[in-house]
């Protein structure tokens, strides 16, 4: 199962808990006689918000670390591929690209070594986001102007990946696309 | 009006300091006065080296750049621990290591084991190496060149370019990186830098607060100001009227 | 007429304006869906200006949709000024105007974010920016006065700590703060600190547009402008609906009111804060904004929903559990409400996460949260405030016949709609797209059905909006 659908699953199953919590309490509350409510009121609540807390801290400690400004900090990339977004396409070359004379080579990357994205937009914001041959978004950073993201990613299978703009650009962001091969 | 917003309007992007990024440096052949001669890498396999690009004969830039440069070095808070070599060669073929040494000793660095004045007759091949191109002026005499820094890791590769003049954090993130700290983002020079957020302060692994990021808080701080005058000019009136209770009716 | 009568006629005025804004924008919505589904063909042009219009006239209607509530309600603790709400009325309309003309006339269409320096690059006629700016501004400034001048009012009859409820944070206090007066102070603060935030950014667009060239902005600043601005004035509007909710679902419910306790005043104070860095996590994929302020980021969006959406909740559920309820159609909407808030919440969560933002930012996962709580959360504290509001009017309570089925279809038309969006986030298929690639093989399916649930949400709030719509046009002719 990958990311996407462990993410969705999870979401599925909280929102079904809340949907179940609901349903319960309203149907509860159609008794005709009383019944006096919730009892150990004040405990429930600091144990239900501790429980929250605590569950909030261990996600936050397990998730933080997987951010992807740290992702092979510690190894020198094998290629480097420079990106000059612009709309309403991407400019990528193993150079530096000058925006007055923007140009675009084939790129080719190895697979399992990793590789890093020098990308930047020379007009408005845009998003360079990596799609597998599935269609699945793997990867992405903002391009925007007056700044150089860096994206390290890894390719361990080989084939053709895509890049979509994903942060909207004008009448044309739907059809701005690249892409490049994994070898 | 609005047609004064073309795509030029947009900062400029200086790629220049781009180029050759991750590629290999030209392992040339240097003469230095304490060692004598050396291959460039016997110096960055032993340490992360910022190569200074200069010649004597220079009446521009040449001067301040190393006076600016050895001034940052030391404001950027590097500490023994960082290591690093600054090689100022001359790329200038008539310069010999004698005059390299006179250019030493005028900035104290005739013993100063992180420096290291050196000449080559191999500068053409650095040069396009490392995507420098200084142009011979016939008529002043002199190199119209741009004042550049080029890191070189530990494996000879060209890890990060800096041009012009430049400020401590700049040249802190630069020695960090070359020891091997990957910081993800870095700001491309001739943008308008007054209204930017942060500037990095590498030394300590965080970015100071500019005017930019003030401008960011300030409407916060302003909406608080908004309400605690507002509760002053009212304290006046409510210590003369009864406590609220509950409803106020209506 | 006297003020009461007034400010009945003025919401009665503000309720029909909002719902005939919020029909006209759910359908350009709708037809944005189909046209993503190729069920009908739009020019990319069109549509984006469809989406800007949408965009803003939400934003901006569900923010007045809370001012107005919480203004009403406000007039039963302090007095209200008639003439602020009604100045706030006439801005909000001559705005809104500006706004469609811009997106109508001009073609304007850079979204409801309208990122820098996108607004600059025009791809339509070159008066839509500045008037568009301006638009904005004219909107702020109504906003505004509106809030200070509710603040004021509120000040004028609580001091600094009561507004605050400082004093429950210890034992032995005297005076006891409303919960609605707590929630709408903080609220307030927050909406002033968005304006100005708002005015700000409008300040370095047009020093930039008058400046012919020798000042330049910076895309990094102007985006954490943007989204403090656009992030927290959805937060707030938010919690203006909430503030409602505390006011009225007890007493619609035949419960005791909610007690002001230390917690709910922790929480409340907490939220002020939180709210206010949460916007960070728009910028995760911006590698340029420094790590501790994406580490701050997701902190407090985890941290901001604590306090506020888990006390919530946790009150409502002890105030109906087990306890013998009044259901009427004003706390049902209420009641799912939360609901909708919540499970829009855990989205929000999810997506807030930077290891999860990395592969689902600007997916269809971003609508699929905050439609969620907006169209199932603040809106349907709205409409409850609404149904209230009109039986309120004229003291007329509306017996509950079919109230359970509209909310059920409601629920079905909505969940239904943004189940589509959840699926195509997880299938990675972007948003914002005039027109899907092939190789998004689902997506034009989940448009499609998306399109169709989201008129049958259409058609739930129609019904629902019938007899809220009737008992507003009849207090036009009401006199003393």
């Amino acid at each position: 199962m990958n990311t996407h659908s462990t993410i969705l699953l999870l979401f599925l199953s909280l929102a079904f808990i809340i949907a179940v919590v609901f349903i319960t309490v309203y149907r509860s509350s159609k008794r005709k006689e009383e019944t006096g409510g919730m009892i150990n009121v004040n405990k429930k609540r600091l144990t239900f918000l501790l429980v929250l807390a605590s569950l909030a801290i261990i996600l936050l400690s397990v998730t933080l670390p997987d951010s992807p400004y740290y992702l092979y900090a510690n190894e020198t990339p094998s290629k480097v591929v420079f990106v000059g977004a612009q709309q309403f396409n991407f400019n990528m070359a193993y150079q530096a690209i000058d925006p007055k004379k923007p140009i675009t080579e084939a790129i080719e990357l190895p697979a399992n070594k990793m590789v890093e994205f020098r990308v930047t937009s020379f007009d408005v914001n845009h998003d360079f986001a990596i799609y597998n041959d599935k269609a699945e978004l793997i990867a992405q950073t903002q391009a925007m102007p007056g700044y150089v993201n860096m994206l390290r990613w890894k390719f361990y299978k080989p084939g053709t990946y895509n890049i979509l703009c994903l942060e909207f650009c004008g009448v044309a962001h739907a059809v701005m696309r690249a892409s490049f091969t994994v070898n | 009006m609005i047609c004064l917003f073309s795509k030029a309007q947009v900062k400029k992007y200086n790629y220049s300091e781009e180029s050759r990024v991750y590629q290999q440096v030209a392992d040339i052949t240097i003469s230095t006065n304490s060692d004598g001669i050396k291959k460039l890498s016997d110096l960055y396999s032993e340490s992360p080296l910022i190569i200074a690009f200069v010649y004597t004969r220079c009446i521009g830039i040449c001067n301040p750049f190393l006076a600016e440069l050895s001034q940052n070095i030391s404001l950027s808070g590097t500490d023994a621990k960082q290591h690093y070599k600054v090689l100022v060669l001359s790329f200038d073929t008539s310069d010999r290591v004698e005059d390299m040494n006179k250019l030493a000793a005028r900035f104290n660095f005739e013993n100063n084991k992180h420096w290291i004045f050196a000449t080559t007759q191999q500068a053409d091949i650095l040069n396009k190496s490392v995507g420098f191109n200084p142009i011979w002026d016939g008529s002043r005499m002199q190199f119209d060149h741009e004042a550049l820094l080029v890191g070189i890791n530990q494996y000879g590769y060209v890890v990060k370019k800096l041009t012009g003049l430049r400020n401590p954090d700049d040249i802190s993130l630069l020695l960090r990186e070359l020891n091997g700290v990957f910081v993800a983002s870095y700001q491309l020079p001739g943008n308008n830098s007054l209204l930017s957020c942060f500037t990095y302060n590498p030394a300590t692994g965080e970015r100071k607060i500019s005017l930019g990021l003030l401008l960011l808080i300030a409407p916060f701080v302003f909406s608080l100001v908004i309400v605690f005058i507002m509760a002053i000019i009212m304290n006046r009136r409510l210590k003369n009227t009864a406590v609220p209770h509950h409803y106020a009716g209506t | 007429m006297n003020n009461i009568l007034k400010l009945k006629k003025i919401t009665s005025a503000w309720i029909l304006a909002i719902l005939l804004l919020f029909v006209l924008a759910i359908s350009f919505g709708i037809t944005m869906r189909f046209n993503q589904a190729n069920d009908i063909k739009l020019s990319p042009v069109t549509f984006y200006s469809l989406m800007t219009t949408h965009g803003v006239t939400m934003v901006g209607i569900w923010v007045v949709a809370g001012m107005m509530a919480v203004n009403y309600l406000l007039s039963r603790y302090v007095k209200v000024s008639n003439g602020l709400n009604l100045f706030a009325m006439a801005l909000t309309v001559i705005g809104v105007v500006m706004l469609w003309l811009t997106t109508f006339v001009g073609h304007y269409h850079t979204g409801w974010t309208f990122l820098y320096p996108l607004p600059f690059y025009t791809a339509w006629e070159k008066w839509a920016t500045p008037v568009f700016l301006l638009s904005l501004g004219v909107l702020g400034i109504g906003w505004f006065v509106w809030s200070v001048g509710m603040l004021w009012q509120i000040l004028k009859r609580y001091s600094l700590p009561q507004a605050f409820a400082w004093q429950h944070f210890k034992k032995g206090h005297t005076v006891e703060t409303p919960p609605f007066i707590l929630i709408t102070t903080v609220t307030l603060v927050g909406v002033i600190a968005c304006l100005l935030t708002a005015v700000l950014l409008l300040i370095l667009y047009f020093a930039e547009y008058f400046s012919k060239g020798t000042f330049t902005n910076d895309a990094l600043l102007m985006k954490n402008l943007t989204y403090f601005f656009g992030h927290t004035i959805i937060n707030e509007a938010l919690y203006l609906g909430v503030a409602t909710l505390y006011e009225l679902l007890p007493e619609v419910s035949g419960r005791p009111k909610f007690k002001m306790t230390w917690y709910v005043a922790v929480a409340w104070n907490c939220t002020l804060l939180f709210v206010l860095t949460a916007f960070f996590h728009h910028l995760y994929m911006d590698f340029a904004q420094p790590q501790s302020f994406q580490i701050i980021g997701q902190v407090a969006s985890y941290f901001a929903s604590l306090p506020s959406a888990s006390v919530t909740a946790f009150s409502v559920i002890v105030l109906i559990y087990k306890n013998p309820v009044k259901w009427s159609l004003t706390n049902l909407l209420f009641v799912v409400g939360v609901a909708g808030w919540l499970i829009g919440g855990i989205g929000a969560v999810i997506d807030a996460t930077i290891s999860n933002n990395f592969v689902l930012h600007n997916t269809l996962w971003v609508p699929a949260h905050f439609h969620t709580y907006n169209a199932m959360g603040n809106v349907l504290f709205s409409l409850a405030f609404f149904n209230w509001a009109a039986k309120d009017f004229q003291g007329i309570a509306s017996p509950l016949r079919y109230d359970k089925t509209k909310i059920f279809w409601l629920m079905v038309g909505g969940f239904g709609f943004v189940l589509m969006f959840y699926i195509g986030g997880a299938y990675s298929i972007p948003r914002r797209y005039a027109e899907y690639p092939n190789e998004f093989t689902n997506a034009k399916l989940l448009a499609s059905a998306g399109a169709w649930f989201a008129i049958i949400y259409l058609w739930a709030i129609i019904v629902i909006l019938f007899n809220i719509v009737m008992k507003c046009i009849k207090m036009f002719s009401v006199s003393e």
